[in-house]
């Protein structure tokens, strides 16, 4: 049972070959690049969709917060759709990988950061010390502040692995269940496969939620640091 | 292909790789630096356990 639960999430090897990959690359054929001015229906649908997540999320961005843009649609655009995919059965989803979770969550919290220590030093510097602090806590707050920060691509990175995880576990969890209690008792497998299709309405909500999480708080650091 | 790739993707991305994302490329600097430490750490831990099978508490 314990082998079965987590067989899931070991990354998937194609006779010694990493179809990983494949696997990443995947979401990528599934947004066809636009090459006309008026496209097809797919590639429409999908620019308006895309048009609606930039304006939504980069209005309070400043100029050079701007020039994040492409990196920041891109990446809704990749966890949205990898989440999204890993619901349909049988399939890996990548961002149950905490490797691949710490690798966005890394180099755009960093990126962010020192982007503020490169053009606004003082401000970024001051963020150190929130206004109006009492004199004799500073010292502290200083360190509580500082390892905030350290800590934000560490939470960005948790936070989808552990929910994307926790979903698909759960999912097998409580289907494995409604198969085993189906020949026991069968109002109570009923009831127990509502709480399935419960809950993939909810996977399909947290999927799509947690990929505009990461890049909100990206998109915060950002701000904060432009 | 190289100038496939060239054409379809550095050409229209070069003031990003170039100019936007320098900090990013630190970041990814910073995360390989990363990845590196904790590599080599377990092969250092691997090589120890590999070399040493002798239990560790039965030596006093």
């Amino acid at each position: 049972m314990n082998e079965n639960l987590f067989a899931s999430f070991i990354t998937p090897t194609l006779m010694g070959l990493p179809i990983i990959i494949l696997i990443i690359a995947f979401p990528n054929i599934l947004f066809p690049s636009p090459n006309r001015l008026i496209n097809n229906r797919l590639v429409s649908f999908q620019q308006w969709l895309i048009q609606l997540v930039l304006k939504q999320m980069m209005t309070m961005h400043n100029l050079k917060g701007r020039t994040w843009s492409l990196m920041l649609i891109s990446l809704i655009m990749f966890i949205g759709s990898t989440n999204l995919l890993g619901l349909l059965p049988h399939s890996f989803t990548p961002t149950t990988q905490l490797s691949m979770n710490l690798g966005m969550a890394i180099p755009l919290w960093a990126g962010a950061v020192i982007t503020g220590f490169r053009h606004k030093t003082k401000a970024s510097l001051a963020h150190f010390l929130p206004q109006g602090t009492p004199i004799p806590l500073i010292p502290m707050l200083v360190i509580i502040e500082t390892i905030s920060l350290f800590i934000q691509p560490m939470a960005l990175a948790v936070r989808l692995t552990a929910n994307i995880t926790a979903g698909h576990l759960l999912m097998h969890l409580i289907g494995g269940a409604t198969l085993v209690l189906t020949s026991i008792s069968t109002p109570t497998a009923m009831i127990t496969f509502i709480i399935l299709v419960l809950l993939t309405v909810l996977e399909f909500a947290v999927a799509l939620i947690q990929a505009y999480v990461f890049t909100l708080l990206v998109s915060l650091y950002l701000h904060d640091n432009t | 292909m190289l100038q496939t790739i060239i054409r379809k993707y550095w050409i229209p991305l070069k003031p990003y790789y170039t100019q936007v994302y320098q900090e990013i490329w630190i970041g990814m600097g910073l995360m390989s630096f990363i990845i590196y430490k904790i590599r080599s750490a377990d092969k250092r831990s691997k090589a120890l356990k590999g070399s040493s099978p002798a239990p560790a508490h039965g030596h006093h």
